[in-house]
Protein backbone atom coordinates (compact mmCIF):
# COMPACT_ATOMS: atom_id res chain seq x y z
CA UNK A 1 0.00 0.00 0.00
CA UNK A 2 1.10 3.52 -0.69
CA UNK A 3 1.10 5.81 2.26
CA UNK A 4 -2.36 7.08 2.94
CA UNK A 5 -2.93 10.14 0.81
CA UNK A 6 -4.07 13.30 2.51
CA UNK A 7 -6.34 15.02 0.09
CA UNK A 8 -7.09 18.64 0.73
CA UNK A 9 -8.10 20.36 -2.44
CA UNK A 10 -10.08 23.38 -1.34
CA UNK A 11 -10.71 24.99 1.99
CA UNK A 12 -13.46 23.06 3.72
CA UNK A 13 -13.78 23.85 7.37
CA UNK A 14 -11.18 22.91 9.94
CA UNK A 15 -12.10 19.33 10.77
CA UNK A 16 -11.99 18.75 14.50
CA UNK A 17 -10.14 15.60 15.51
CA UNK A 18 -10.05 14.06 18.94
CA UNK A 19 -6.28 13.92 18.93
CA UNK A 20 -6.13 17.67 18.29
CA UNK A 21 -7.61 19.16 21.46
CA UNK A 22 -6.90 22.76 20.49
CA UNK A 23 -9.06 22.55 17.41
CA UNK A 24 -11.60 20.42 19.21
CA UNK A 25 -12.22 23.05 21.84
CA UNK A 26 -12.07 25.73 19.15
CA UNK A 27 -15.00 23.95 17.56
CA UNK A 28 -16.86 24.00 20.88
CA UNK A 29 -16.16 27.66 21.46
CA UNK A 30 -17.29 28.56 17.96
CA UNK A 31 -20.38 26.38 18.04
CA UNK A 32 -21.72 27.18 21.47
CA UNK A 33 -20.52 30.77 21.18
CA UNK A 34 -22.44 31.40 17.98
CA UNK A 35 -25.48 29.59 19.37
CA UNK A 36 -25.41 31.84 22.44
CA UNK A 37 -24.96 34.99 20.39
CA UNK A 38 -27.85 33.92 18.16
CA UNK A 39 -30.11 33.23 21.14
CA UNK A 40 -29.10 36.50 22.81
CA UNK A 41 -29.84 38.58 19.72
CA UNK A 42 -33.21 36.94 19.11
CA UNK A 43 -34.30 37.35 22.72
CA UNK A 44 -32.90 40.77 23.50
CA UNK A 45 -33.76 42.48 20.21
CA UNK A 46 -36.59 40.52 18.61
CA UNK A 47 -37.62 43.53 16.52
CA UNK A 48 -35.25 43.26 13.59
CA UNK A 49 -33.74 39.84 14.33
CA UNK A 50 -36.83 37.63 14.53
CA UNK A 51 -38.21 39.32 11.41
CA UNK A 52 -34.96 38.69 9.56
CA UNK A 53 -34.88 35.07 10.68
CA UNK A 54 -38.43 34.49 9.49
CA UNK A 55 -37.45 35.80 6.07
CA UNK A 56 -34.52 33.43 5.59
CA UNK A 57 -35.74 29.77 5.55
CA UNK A 58 -36.58 29.86 1.82
CA UNK A 59 -33.03 31.00 1.17
CA UNK A 60 -31.54 28.27 3.35
CA UNK A 61 -33.57 25.75 1.39
CA UNK A 62 -32.24 27.07 -1.91
CA UNK A 63 -28.69 27.02 -0.58
CA UNK A 64 -29.11 23.35 0.32
CA UNK A 65 -30.76 22.57 -3.01
CA UNK A 66 -27.88 24.10 -4.95
CA UNK A 67 -25.38 22.35 -2.69
CA UNK A 68 -26.92 18.89 -2.98
CA UNK A 69 -27.57 19.06 -6.71
CA UNK A 70 -24.07 20.39 -7.36
CA UNK A 71 -22.35 17.79 -5.19
CA UNK A 72 -24.30 15.03 -6.94
CA UNK A 73 -23.19 16.08 -10.41
CA UNK A 74 -19.72 17.02 -9.18
CA UNK A 75 -19.27 13.49 -7.79
CA UNK A 76 -20.35 12.00 -11.09
CA UNK A 77 -18.07 14.32 -13.06
CA UNK A 78 -15.30 13.76 -10.54
CA UNK A 79 -15.45 9.98 -10.92
CA UNK A 80 -15.13 10.26 -14.70
CA UNK A 81 -12.39 12.89 -14.41
CA UNK A 82 -10.46 10.91 -11.82
CA UNK A 83 -10.52 7.79 -13.98
CA UNK A 84 -9.62 9.90 -17.01
CA UNK A 85 -6.63 11.37 -15.21
CA UNK A 86 -5.13 7.92 -14.65
CA UNK A 87 -6.14 6.57 -18.04
CA UNK A 88 -3.36 5.32 -20.27
CA UNK A 89 -5.33 6.58 -23.26
CA UNK A 90 -3.48 9.80 -24.08
CA UNK A 91 -6.48 11.65 -25.47
CA UNK A 92 -8.75 10.89 -22.50
CA UNK A 93 -5.93 11.71 -20.12
CA UNK A 94 -5.23 15.00 -21.85
CA UNK A 95 -8.88 16.04 -21.80
CA UNK A 96 -9.31 15.22 -18.11
CA UNK A 97 -6.04 16.88 -17.10
CA UNK A 98 -6.76 20.00 -19.11
CA UNK A 99 -10.19 20.28 -17.55
CA UNK A 100 -8.66 20.15 -14.08
CA UNK A 101 -5.97 22.69 -14.94
CA UNK A 102 -8.43 25.12 -16.48
CA UNK A 103 -10.86 24.95 -13.60
CA UNK A 104 -8.09 25.35 -11.04
CA UNK A 105 -6.74 28.40 -12.82
CA UNK A 106 -9.94 30.45 -12.96
CA UNK A 107 -11.61 31.99 -9.91
CA UNK A 108 -14.94 30.36 -9.14
CA UNK A 109 -16.77 33.67 -9.38
CA UNK A 110 -15.41 34.26 -12.87
CA UNK A 111 -16.41 30.70 -13.86
CA UNK A 112 -19.88 31.30 -12.54
CA UNK A 113 -20.31 34.46 -14.59
CA UNK A 114 -18.75 32.88 -17.62
CA UNK A 115 -20.84 29.72 -17.63
CA UNK A 116 -23.96 31.70 -16.81
CA UNK A 117 -23.55 34.06 -19.76
CA UNK A 118 -22.01 31.52 -22.14
CA UNK A 119 -24.93 29.21 -21.45
CA UNK A 120 -27.34 32.12 -21.88
CA UNK A 121 -26.20 32.60 -25.46
CA UNK A 122 -27.48 29.17 -26.46
CA UNK A 123 -30.27 28.14 -24.11
CA UNK A 124 -32.53 29.84 -21.69
CA UNK A 125 -32.34 27.89 -18.43
CA UNK A 126 -33.54 28.92 -14.97
CA UNK A 127 -30.92 30.76 -12.96
CA UNK A 128 -30.70 28.00 -10.40
CA UNK A 129 -29.96 25.42 -13.11
CA UNK A 130 -27.18 27.60 -14.51
CA UNK A 131 -25.82 27.97 -11.00
CA UNK A 132 -25.82 24.21 -10.43
CA UNK A 133 -24.12 23.59 -13.78
CA UNK A 134 -21.40 26.10 -12.98
CA UNK A 135 -20.82 24.80 -9.45
CA UNK A 136 -20.77 21.18 -10.67
CA UNK A 137 -18.32 22.03 -13.44
CA UNK A 138 -15.94 23.63 -10.99
CA UNK A 139 -16.25 21.10 -8.18
CA UNK A 140 -16.18 18.19 -10.64
CA UNK A 141 -12.54 19.05 -11.22
CA UNK A 142 -11.76 19.14 -7.50
CA UNK A 143 -13.64 15.87 -7.02
CA UNK A 144 -11.64 14.44 -9.92
CA UNK A 145 -8.49 14.96 -7.90
CA UNK A 146 -10.08 13.33 -4.87
CA UNK A 147 -11.12 10.28 -6.89
CA UNK A 148 -7.75 10.08 -8.60
CA UNK A 149 -5.91 10.06 -5.28
CA UNK A 150 -8.39 7.54 -3.87
CA UNK A 151 -8.02 5.16 -6.79
CA UNK A 152 -4.25 5.53 -6.79
CA UNK A 153 -4.15 4.60 -3.12
CA UNK A 154 -5.25 1.06 -4.04
CA UNK A 155 -2.45 -1.42 -4.71
CA UNK A 156 -2.08 -2.06 -8.42
CA UNK A 157 -2.13 -5.81 -7.81
CA UNK A 158 -5.86 -5.44 -7.17
CA UNK A 159 -6.52 -4.26 -10.70
CA UNK A 160 -4.29 -7.03 -12.07
CA UNK A 161 -6.09 -9.68 -10.05
CA UNK A 162 -9.45 -8.45 -11.29
CA UNK A 163 -8.30 -8.25 -14.91
CA UNK A 164 -6.72 -11.71 -14.74
CA UNK A 165 -10.09 -13.16 -13.70
CA UNK A 166 -11.65 -11.68 -16.84
CA UNK A 167 -13.19 -8.46 -15.55
CA UNK A 168 -12.99 -5.60 -18.04
CA UNK A 169 -11.60 -2.25 -16.86
CA UNK A 170 -14.91 -0.74 -15.77
CA UNK A 171 -16.07 -3.91 -14.02
CA UNK A 172 -12.73 -4.02 -12.19
CA UNK A 173 -13.18 -0.41 -11.16
CA UNK A 174 -16.74 -0.98 -10.02
CA UNK A 175 -16.44 -4.32 -8.20
CA UNK A 176 -12.87 -4.18 -6.92
CA UNK A 177 -11.22 -0.75 -6.87
CA UNK A 178 -13.96 1.71 -5.89
CA UNK A 179 -15.37 -0.41 -3.03
CA UNK A 180 -11.89 -0.19 -1.49
CA UNK A 181 -11.17 3.41 -2.44
CA UNK A 182 -14.27 4.94 -0.87
CA UNK A 183 -12.72 4.98 2.59
CA UNK A 184 -9.95 7.23 1.33
CA UNK A 185 -12.37 9.25 -0.76
CA UNK A 186 -15.16 9.86 1.72
CA UNK A 187 -13.49 12.26 4.19
CA UNK A 188 -12.19 14.67 1.52
CA UNK A 189 -15.57 14.48 -0.21
CA UNK A 190 -17.13 15.63 3.05
CA UNK A 191 -14.63 18.44 3.15
CA UNK A 192 -15.41 19.47 -0.42
CA UNK A 193 -19.09 19.36 0.43
CA UNK A 194 -18.58 21.97 3.13
CA UNK A 195 -16.45 24.13 0.87
CA UNK A 196 -19.08 23.88 -1.82
CA UNK A 197 -21.85 24.88 0.55
CA UNK A 198 -19.95 28.02 1.45
CA UNK A 199 -19.15 28.75 -2.16
CA UNK A 200 -22.82 28.58 -3.12
CA UNK A 201 -23.12 32.03 -1.56
CA UNK A 202 -21.52 33.24 -4.80
CA UNK A 203 -24.58 32.21 -6.80
CA UNK A 204 -26.56 34.96 -5.14
CA UNK A 205 -24.92 37.18 -7.73
CA UNK A 206 -26.74 35.24 -10.46
CA UNK A 207 -30.16 36.16 -9.11
CA UNK A 208 -30.55 32.83 -7.35
CA UNK A 209 -32.51 33.37 -4.16
CA UNK A 210 -30.18 31.58 -1.79
CA UNK A 211 -29.55 32.43 1.85
CA UNK A 212 -27.29 35.38 1.09
CA UNK A 213 -29.55 36.82 -1.61
CA UNK A 214 -32.63 36.57 0.58
CA UNK A 215 -30.77 38.40 3.28
CA UNK A 216 -29.68 41.12 0.89
CA UNK A 217 -33.24 41.59 -0.32
CA UNK A 218 -34.51 41.96 3.23
CA UNK A 219 -31.72 44.32 4.22
CA UNK A 220 -32.15 46.67 1.27
CA UNK A 221 -35.83 47.04 2.04
CA UNK A 222 -35.50 47.59 5.77
CA UNK A 223 -32.00 49.10 5.90
CA UNK A 224 -30.94 46.57 8.55
CA UNK A 225 -27.71 45.66 6.77
CA UNK A 226 -25.61 45.10 9.87
CA UNK A 227 -28.20 43.00 11.67
CA UNK A 228 -29.02 40.90 8.59
CA UNK A 229 -25.42 40.09 7.72
CA UNK A 230 -24.70 39.28 11.35
CA UNK A 231 -27.47 36.71 11.28
CA UNK A 232 -26.43 35.30 7.90
CA UNK A 233 -22.84 34.88 9.03
CA UNK A 234 -24.05 33.08 12.16
CA UNK A 235 -26.26 30.76 10.15
CA UNK A 236 -23.48 29.83 7.68
CA UNK A 237 -21.15 29.30 10.59
CA UNK A 238 -23.56 27.02 12.43
CA UNK A 239 -24.27 24.96 9.32
CA UNK A 240 -20.61 24.43 8.46
CA UNK A 241 -19.74 23.69 12.09
CA UNK A 242 -22.40 20.99 12.24
CA UNK A 243 -21.29 19.54 8.92
CA UNK A 244 -17.62 19.54 9.87
CA UNK A 245 -18.56 17.71 13.06
CA UNK A 246 -20.37 15.10 11.01
CA UNK A 247 -17.34 14.69 8.76
CA UNK A 248 -15.08 14.25 11.77
CA UNK A 249 -17.39 11.62 13.24
CA UNK A 250 -17.35 9.84 9.90
CA UNK A 251 -13.55 9.96 9.83
CA UNK A 252 -13.36 8.50 13.32
CA UNK A 253 -15.67 5.69 12.26
CA UNK A 254 -13.57 4.93 9.20
CA UNK A 255 -10.42 4.92 11.29
CA UNK A 256 -12.07 2.56 13.73
CA UNK A 257 -13.14 0.40 10.81
CA UNK A 258 -9.62 0.30 9.42
CA UNK A 259 -8.14 -0.83 12.72
CA UNK A 260 -10.63 -3.64 13.17
CA UNK B 1 4.39 -37.48 -21.49
CA UNK B 2 3.11 -34.90 -23.89
CA UNK B 3 6.53 -33.27 -24.03
CA UNK B 4 7.92 -36.31 -25.75
CA UNK B 5 4.81 -37.27 -27.68
CA UNK B 6 2.91 -34.14 -28.64
CA UNK B 7 -0.21 -35.72 -30.04
CA UNK B 8 -2.35 -32.73 -29.11
CA UNK B 9 -2.31 -29.14 -30.30
CA UNK B 10 -0.46 -26.90 -27.85
CA UNK B 11 -2.86 -24.95 -25.61
CA UNK B 12 -0.24 -22.23 -25.22
CA UNK B 13 1.89 -21.40 -28.21
CA UNK B 14 4.40 -18.55 -27.99
CA UNK B 15 6.14 -17.75 -31.27
CA UNK B 16 9.22 -15.50 -31.39
CA UNK B 17 7.90 -13.23 -28.67
CA UNK B 18 9.82 -10.07 -27.80
CA UNK B 19 9.07 -7.55 -25.12
CA UNK B 20 11.04 -4.41 -24.36
CA UNK B 21 10.86 -2.04 -21.42
CA UNK B 22 12.42 1.03 -22.97
CA UNK B 23 15.85 -0.12 -24.04
CA UNK B 24 15.74 -3.22 -21.86
CA UNK B 25 14.94 -6.45 -23.70
CA UNK B 26 12.86 -8.40 -21.20
CA UNK B 27 11.95 -11.17 -23.68
CA UNK B 28 14.05 -11.98 -26.75
CA UNK B 29 12.47 -14.13 -29.42
CA UNK B 30 10.88 -16.52 -26.95
CA UNK B 31 9.17 -19.57 -28.37
CA UNK B 32 7.43 -21.96 -26.03
CA UNK B 33 4.73 -24.57 -26.49
CA UNK B 34 2.66 -26.01 -23.67
CA UNK B 35 0.30 -28.91 -24.32
CA UNK B 36 -2.93 -29.60 -22.45
CA UNK B 37 -2.21 -31.24 -19.12
CA UNK B 38 1.47 -30.36 -19.20
CA UNK B 39 3.25 -28.84 -16.23
CA UNK B 40 6.04 -26.47 -17.12
CA UNK B 41 8.25 -24.97 -14.44
CA UNK B 42 10.24 -21.85 -15.28
CA UNK B 43 13.40 -21.10 -13.36
CA UNK B 44 16.12 -18.50 -13.73
CA UNK B 45 17.84 -15.64 -11.96
CA UNK B 46 15.98 -12.58 -10.81
CA UNK B 47 15.29 -10.16 -13.65
CA UNK B 48 15.63 -12.83 -16.33
CA UNK B 49 12.10 -12.24 -17.63
CA UNK B 50 10.15 -15.07 -15.96
CA UNK B 51 7.32 -12.86 -14.72
CA UNK B 52 7.17 -10.97 -17.98
CA UNK B 53 6.83 -14.25 -19.91
CA UNK B 54 4.10 -15.52 -17.62
CA UNK B 55 2.21 -12.21 -17.62
CA UNK B 56 2.35 -11.97 -21.39
CA UNK B 57 0.37 -15.23 -21.63
CA UNK B 58 -2.78 -13.50 -20.32
CA UNK B 59 -1.73 -10.13 -21.74
CA UNK B 60 -1.07 -8.44 -18.43
CA UNK B 61 2.04 -7.43 -20.40
CA UNK B 62 1.60 -6.55 -24.03
CA UNK B 63 4.31 -7.93 -26.24
CA UNK B 64 6.14 -5.94 -28.91
CA UNK B 65 6.43 -8.63 -31.57
CA UNK B 66 5.67 -12.29 -32.13
CA UNK B 67 2.47 -14.17 -31.45
CA UNK B 68 0.89 -15.91 -28.49
CA UNK B 69 -1.93 -18.37 -29.07
CA UNK B 70 -3.96 -19.45 -26.07
CA UNK B 71 -6.44 -22.24 -26.67
CA UNK B 72 -6.21 -21.55 -30.38
CA UNK B 73 -6.81 -17.79 -30.15
CA UNK B 74 -4.19 -15.20 -30.96
CA UNK B 75 -4.22 -12.95 -27.88
CA UNK B 76 -2.23 -10.27 -29.68
CA UNK B 77 -5.10 -9.89 -32.15
CA UNK B 78 -7.26 -7.09 -30.75
CA UNK B 79 -10.34 -8.56 -32.43
CA UNK B 80 -10.24 -11.43 -29.93
CA UNK B 81 -11.92 -10.60 -26.63
CA UNK B 82 -9.09 -10.73 -24.09
CA UNK B 83 -11.54 -10.82 -21.18
CA UNK B 84 -13.08 -14.04 -22.50
CA UNK B 85 -9.62 -15.56 -22.91
CA UNK B 86 -8.57 -14.50 -19.41
CA UNK B 87 -11.59 -16.32 -17.96
CA UNK B 88 -9.92 -19.53 -19.14
CA UNK B 89 -6.50 -18.66 -17.68
CA UNK B 90 -6.18 -18.56 -13.89
CA UNK B 91 -3.35 -16.55 -12.39
CA UNK B 92 -1.77 -16.75 -8.94
CA UNK B 93 0.47 -13.89 -7.83
CA UNK B 94 3.41 -13.76 -5.48
CA UNK B 95 1.57 -11.17 -3.37
CA UNK B 96 -1.78 -13.06 -3.35
CA UNK B 97 -3.81 -9.94 -4.32
CA UNK B 98 -6.95 -11.14 -2.60
CA UNK B 99 -9.79 -8.63 -2.50
CA UNK B 100 -9.57 -7.27 1.06
CA UNK B 101 -13.16 -6.01 1.12
CA UNK B 102 -14.52 -9.49 0.43
CA UNK B 103 -14.57 -12.59 2.60
CA UNK B 104 -12.69 -15.69 1.49
CA UNK B 105 -15.86 -17.14 0.00
CA UNK B 106 -16.86 -13.86 -1.65
CA UNK B 107 -13.41 -13.71 -3.22
CA UNK B 108 -14.27 -17.01 -4.87
CA UNK B 109 -17.82 -16.21 -5.93
CA UNK B 110 -17.41 -12.67 -7.31
CA UNK B 111 -16.06 -13.49 -10.77
CA UNK B 112 -18.19 -16.61 -11.43
CA UNK B 113 -21.36 -14.71 -10.48
CA UNK B 114 -20.58 -11.55 -12.44
CA UNK B 115 -18.79 -13.02 -15.43
CA UNK B 116 -20.19 -16.52 -15.85
CA UNK B 117 -23.62 -15.49 -14.53
CA UNK B 118 -23.71 -18.43 -12.15
CA UNK B 119 -26.50 -18.13 -9.54
CA UNK B 120 -25.34 -17.25 -6.03
CA UNK B 121 -26.32 -20.55 -4.43
CA UNK B 122 -24.44 -22.54 -7.04
CA UNK B 123 -21.41 -20.22 -6.93
CA UNK B 124 -21.29 -20.50 -3.14
CA UNK B 125 -21.61 -24.27 -3.16
CA UNK B 126 -18.80 -24.47 -5.67
CA UNK B 127 -16.78 -21.94 -3.67
CA UNK B 128 -17.13 -23.98 -0.49
CA UNK B 129 -16.13 -27.11 -2.35
CA UNK B 130 -12.95 -25.37 -3.53
CA UNK B 131 -12.19 -23.99 -0.06
CA UNK B 132 -12.52 -27.54 1.26
CA UNK B 133 -10.18 -28.70 -1.46
CA UNK B 134 -7.51 -26.20 -0.40
CA UNK B 135 -8.16 -27.07 3.25
CA UNK B 136 -9.70 -23.89 4.65
CA UNK B 137 -13.44 -24.39 4.45
CA UNK B 138 -13.74 -23.12 8.03
CA UNK B 139 -12.42 -19.69 6.96
CA UNK B 140 -15.14 -19.09 4.37
CA UNK B 141 -16.59 -16.03 6.09
CA UNK B 142 -13.26 -14.56 7.20
CA UNK B 143 -11.70 -11.48 5.59
CA UNK B 144 -8.22 -11.90 4.05
CA UNK B 145 -6.53 -9.66 6.65
CA UNK B 146 -7.33 -12.34 9.25
CA UNK B 147 -5.68 -15.12 7.28
CA UNK B 148 -2.06 -16.21 7.35
CA UNK B 149 0.02 -15.86 4.18
CA UNK B 150 -0.30 -19.55 3.40
CA UNK B 151 -4.06 -19.43 3.87
CA UNK B 152 -4.33 -16.31 1.70
CA UNK B 153 -2.41 -17.93 -1.11
CA UNK B 154 -4.60 -21.03 -0.92
CA UNK B 155 -7.69 -18.83 -1.17
CA UNK B 156 -6.07 -17.09 -4.14
CA UNK B 157 -5.56 -20.43 -5.86
CA UNK B 158 -9.16 -21.39 -5.12
CA UNK B 159 -10.34 -18.01 -6.47
CA UNK B 160 -8.59 -18.69 -9.77
CA UNK B 161 -9.98 -22.25 -9.88
CA UNK B 162 -13.51 -20.98 -9.26
CA UNK B 163 -13.60 -19.71 -12.85
CA UNK B 164 -12.93 -23.27 -13.96
CA UNK B 165 -9.92 -22.30 -16.08
CA UNK B 166 -8.14 -24.51 -18.59
CA UNK B 167 -4.72 -23.16 -17.66
CA UNK B 168 -3.19 -22.03 -14.38
CA UNK B 169 -0.26 -19.60 -14.20
CA UNK B 170 1.72 -19.24 -10.98
CA UNK B 171 4.25 -16.44 -10.46
CA UNK B 172 6.47 -17.40 -7.52
CA UNK B 173 3.47 -18.38 -5.41
CA UNK B 174 5.52 -19.28 -2.34
CA UNK B 175 8.21 -16.58 -2.43
CA UNK B 176 6.36 -14.21 -0.11
CA UNK B 177 5.57 -16.91 2.45
CA UNK B 178 7.18 -17.77 5.75
CA UNK B 179 9.04 -21.09 5.31
CA UNK B 180 6.61 -23.07 7.46
CA UNK B 181 3.72 -22.14 5.14
CA UNK B 182 5.34 -23.07 1.85
CA UNK B 183 4.43 -26.75 2.19
CA UNK B 184 0.69 -26.24 2.50
CA UNK B 185 0.61 -24.18 -0.71
CA UNK B 186 2.81 -26.60 -2.65
CA UNK B 187 0.59 -29.49 -1.52
CA UNK B 188 -2.40 -27.80 -3.12
CA UNK B 189 -0.43 -27.26 -6.32
CA UNK B 190 0.72 -30.88 -6.40
CA UNK B 191 -2.88 -32.06 -6.03
CA UNK B 192 -3.91 -29.78 -8.85
CA UNK B 193 -1.13 -31.13 -11.03
CA UNK B 194 -2.20 -34.74 -10.31
CA UNK B 195 -5.72 -33.86 -11.45
CA UNK B 196 -4.36 -32.99 -14.87
CA UNK B 197 -4.42 -29.19 -14.82
CA UNK B 198 -2.25 -27.43 -17.37
CA UNK B 199 0.21 -25.42 -15.30
CA UNK B 200 2.99 -22.93 -15.94
CA UNK B 201 4.81 -22.24 -12.72
CA UNK B 202 7.61 -19.79 -11.98
CA UNK B 203 9.22 -21.03 -8.79
CA UNK B 204 12.48 -21.69 -7.01
CA UNK B 205 11.08 -24.77 -5.30
CA UNK B 206 13.22 -27.41 -7.00
CA UNK B 207 11.54 -30.22 -5.06
CA UNK B 208 8.22 -29.22 -6.59
CA UNK B 209 9.80 -29.04 -10.05
CA UNK B 210 11.26 -32.54 -9.68
CA UNK B 211 7.99 -33.96 -8.44
CA UNK B 212 5.47 -32.55 -10.90
CA UNK B 213 7.17 -30.85 -13.84
CA UNK B 214 7.11 -32.44 -17.26
CA UNK B 215 9.61 -29.83 -18.40
CA UNK B 216 11.79 -27.29 -16.69
CA UNK B 217 12.62 -24.14 -18.63
CA UNK B 218 15.72 -22.18 -17.67
CA UNK B 219 15.65 -18.49 -18.55
CA UNK B 220 18.41 -15.92 -18.44
CA UNK B 221 18.48 -12.37 -19.75
CA UNK B 222 15.20 -12.68 -21.60
CA UNK B 223 16.09 -15.94 -23.35
CA UNK B 224 15.18 -19.57 -22.88
CA UNK B 225 18.51 -21.37 -22.57
CA UNK B 226 17.22 -24.84 -21.75
CA UNK B 227 13.92 -26.67 -21.89
CA UNK B 228 14.19 -30.26 -20.65
CA UNK B 229 12.58 -32.80 -18.35
CA UNK B 230 13.60 -32.07 -14.74
CA UNK B 231 15.80 -35.12 -14.21
CA UNK B 232 17.86 -34.24 -17.31
CA UNK B 233 18.11 -30.53 -16.52
CA UNK B 234 19.02 -31.02 -12.88
CA UNK B 235 21.45 -33.90 -13.48
CA UNK B 236 23.19 -32.74 -16.65
CA UNK B 237 22.58 -29.06 -17.31
CA UNK B 238 24.14 -28.43 -20.69
CA UNK B 239 24.52 -24.68 -20.52
CA UNK B 240 27.20 -23.20 -18.25
CA UNK B 241 24.81 -20.51 -17.01
CA UNK B 242 22.31 -23.19 -15.99
CA UNK B 243 25.07 -25.00 -14.12
CA UNK B 244 26.03 -21.80 -12.35
CA UNK B 245 22.43 -20.98 -11.44
CA UNK B 246 21.71 -24.48 -10.15
CA UNK B 247 24.88 -24.57 -8.10
CA UNK B 248 23.81 -21.34 -6.41
CA UNK B 249 20.28 -22.40 -5.67
CA UNK B 250 20.58 -26.08 -4.73
N1 LIG C 1 6.92 -2.56 -15.78
C1 LIG C 1 8.26 -2.59 -16.01
N2 LIG C 1 8.91 -1.48 -16.40
C2 LIG C 1 10.23 -1.51 -16.66
N3 LIG C 1 10.99 -2.59 -16.53
C3 LIG C 1 10.41 -3.73 -16.14
C4 LIG C 1 9.01 -3.79 -15.85
N4 LIG C 1 8.70 -5.05 -15.49
C5 LIG C 1 9.87 -5.75 -15.54
N5 LIG C 1 10.88 -4.96 -15.93
C6 LIG C 1 12.27 -5.39 -16.14
O1 LIG C 1 12.27 -6.48 -17.03
C7 LIG C 1 13.21 -7.45 -16.64
C8 LIG C 1 12.52 -8.77 -16.42
O2 LIG C 1 11.67 -8.65 -15.30
P1 LIG C 1 10.83 -9.86 -14.73
O3 LIG C 1 10.11 -10.49 -15.82
O4 LIG C 1 10.04 -9.33 -13.59
O5 LIG C 1 11.97 -10.83 -14.21
P2 LIG C 1 11.87 -12.06 -13.21
O6 LIG C 1 10.43 -12.33 -12.94
O7 LIG C 1 12.58 -13.16 -13.89
O8 LIG C 1 12.61 -11.65 -11.97
C9 LIG C 1 13.87 -6.93 -15.37
O9 LIG C 1 15.09 -6.33 -15.74
C10 LIG C 1 12.91 -5.91 -14.86
O10 LIG C 1 13.59 -4.88 -14.19
MG1 LIG D 1 9.32 -12.26 -11.15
Amino acid sequence: MKEKSVINITDGAAIPLKKDPGLFSAWRIAFFGSLSVLAYLLLSRPKPYVDILKFLPDGILVTFQVTFCSIFFALFLGLITGIGRISRNRLINAIASTYVEVVRGIPLLVQLFYIYYALGRFVRVPDIVAAVIAMSFCYGAYMGEVFRAGIESIDKGQMEAARSLGFNPSQSMFYVILPQAWRTILPPVGNEFIALLKDTSLVSILAVADLLRRGREFASETFTYFETYTLIALIYLLITLILSKLVSIMEERLRYYERH
Amino acid sequence: MSATEPVTEPIIRMERVTKNFGTLQALREISLHVHPGEKVVIIGPSGSGKSTLLRSINRLERIDSGHIFVDGQDITDIRNDINKIRMEVGMVFQSFNLFPHKTALQNLTLAPMKLRKIPRAEAEANGLRLLRKVGIEDKASVYPSRLSGGQQQRVAIARALAMNPKIMLFDEPTSALDPEMIGEVLDVMVTLAREGMTMVVVTHEMGFAREVADRVVFMDQGEILEDRPPQVLFQQPSHPRTQKFLSQIL
